[in-house]
């Protein structure tokens, strides 16, 4: 689940579409969430580019009519709509509704007491512990943020049973999403995680459930003004904003 | 912003006096067909060229070039400016396109017949040949000669063989550790010669 340590170096290897399949997909989430990554992607790829100059080479004539045909046939997607207008939309509340009517989430909101949370949470600190490396760093991240003094426990539980919990502290900036029984991301799509504020999501990672559909999702960055985190499902890889209504939201 | 200026420029042959693919590609964007007529005119060489230059079947590369400009036609409201050129979206999208064309004709090679073989009439020549005739391409392969051998290896048969590059490493029996890194570098090296920056 998570990255290897060295995959900044993939860079290059992606901007020549060197890589394969499956690590393509996972360098896609990778780019997400590494601004520093998606900057030397986009000059790299703005470099590769330039490799296509001298290998020009006319196409026959007829090309050029059956493309024009073909985009006289074509619908146009729709801009997507900015993160203000998702902000704004929130107010008016597509969020609430997207929950309320949410027969695709069949999510109820359940606030319920920090000990029960932290009992679950603690179950699941139990078994990442025992198990090796990337696991244990987000048991030690989970148990950090538990100790935060200003620790924090949302939850949802599903009509089917479904829990999700979010354990976070605003002053150390990080958050933790543990949930159970998640329904696979339809074919070719992802589970998207969102940090809303009033005026914009921030991508904040993409996540596949286990096999068991167990999720544990790490988050750091700045929660103070932060008013919900949301899940999206987004084409693979996710997208740099929402382009579908929450599955999820667990409002702060 | 500035740096879309400075990648066009460097990008659009040289003394040509059209307007910008990025312009044309706004107004393709609020559905002016004109316009992406003029996106075509402006692409279809070098779209096409670096697709049959992957895919090599001149009919199939016909039709993964329409497949490009279609995609083009269809996702221009949601080119997103900040992150490079019009030109460099294009082109990105066509490389990639290709690129699963191969993958996806290989994979059906390979569960057809067991053998599996890469394509190895695919010759590894050089840019350098055809550079000379335009000051772009000599541009270009200026900026390629400051590769090392092997960067310069790597770099060509990802980007014009469509090799992964895992086949790369193991073309050349070098570890995938330095395959990444030749790749990386070079690009990188070829950024600095070319002055794409941002």
């Amino acid at each position: 689940m998570t990255p290897p340590p060295d995959i900044h170096t993939l860079t290059g290897v992606y901007a020549v579409d060197a890589l394969p399949d499956d690590e393509r997909e996972q360098f896609e989430a990778h780019l997400q969430v590494c601004e520093a990554c998606r900057q030397e992607v986009d000059e790299l790829r703005a470099t590769a580019a330039l490799l296509a100059e001298p290998v020009a080479e006319t196409p026959p004539a007829s090309l050029r009519e059956r493309v024009l045909a073909g985009a006289d046939q074509q619908r146009q997607v729709p801009p997507r709509t900015t993160v203000t207008d998702l902000a704004s939309r929130r107010r008016t509340p597509v969020w609430a509704t997207a929950l309320a009517g949410s027969a695709a989430a069949a999510l109820l909101i359940a606030v319920i007491g920090l000990s029960f949370a932290v009992t679950s949470l603690t179950d699941r600190l139990d078994e990442l512990e025992v198990a090796a490396g990337e696991q244990r760093e987000q048991a030690a991240l989970i148990s950090d943020v538990l100790a935060s003094p200003d620790a924090q426990v949302v939850s949802l539980t599903g009509e089917d049973g479904s829990v999700v919990n979010l354990v976070l502290s605003h002053e150390t900036g990080r958050a933790v999403f543990v949930a159970d029984g998640m329904e696979p991301a339809p074919h070719e799509h992802t589970y998207e995680m969102w940090v809303i504020h009033d005026d914009r999501a921030v991508p904040v990672g993409v996540f596949d459930p286990g096999p068991d559909g167990r999720v544990t999702h790490t988050v750091t960055g700045d929660l103070d003004r932060a008013v919900a985190i949301g899940v999206t499902i987004e084409p693979e890889g996710g997208s740099p904003e929402p382009t579908t209504d929450p599955v999820m939201l667990l409002e702060l | 912003m500035a740096a879309n200026r400075r990648l066009r420029s460097v990008g659009s042959p040289a003394g040509e006096a059209v307007v910008p693919v990025d312009e044309l590609l706004a107004d393709v964007a609020r559905g002016d067909d004109g316009a992406f007529a003029d996106v075509f005119d402006a692409l279809a060489d070098v779209v096409y060229g670096v697709v049959r230059r992957l895919v090599r079947d001149p009919a199939l590369s016909e039709e993964v070039t329409q497949e490009v400009f279609l995609e083009v036609w269809r996702t221009a409201p949601r080119f997103d400016a900040e992150r490079g050129s019009a030109r460099t979206w294009v082109l990105t999208m066509a490389h990639r396109r290709a690129i699963d064309r191969v993958r996806s004709e290989q994979s059906s090679r390979d569960r057809n017949d067991r053998v599996g073989r890469r394509d190895d009439d695919r010759p590894f020549d050089s840019v350098s040949e055809t550079a000379e005739q335009h000051d772009e391409h000599r541009r270009v392969a200026e900026a390629l000669d400051t590769l090392t051998g092997v960067q310069r290896e790597a770099v060509e048969l990802a980007y014009y063989h469509g090799y992964t590059y895992r086949e790369v490493a193991e073309l050349l029996g070098t570890p995938l550790g330095t395959i990444k890194t030749r790749m990386r570098d070079g690009l990188i090296r070829l950024r600095d010669a070319m002055g794409v920056t941002r």
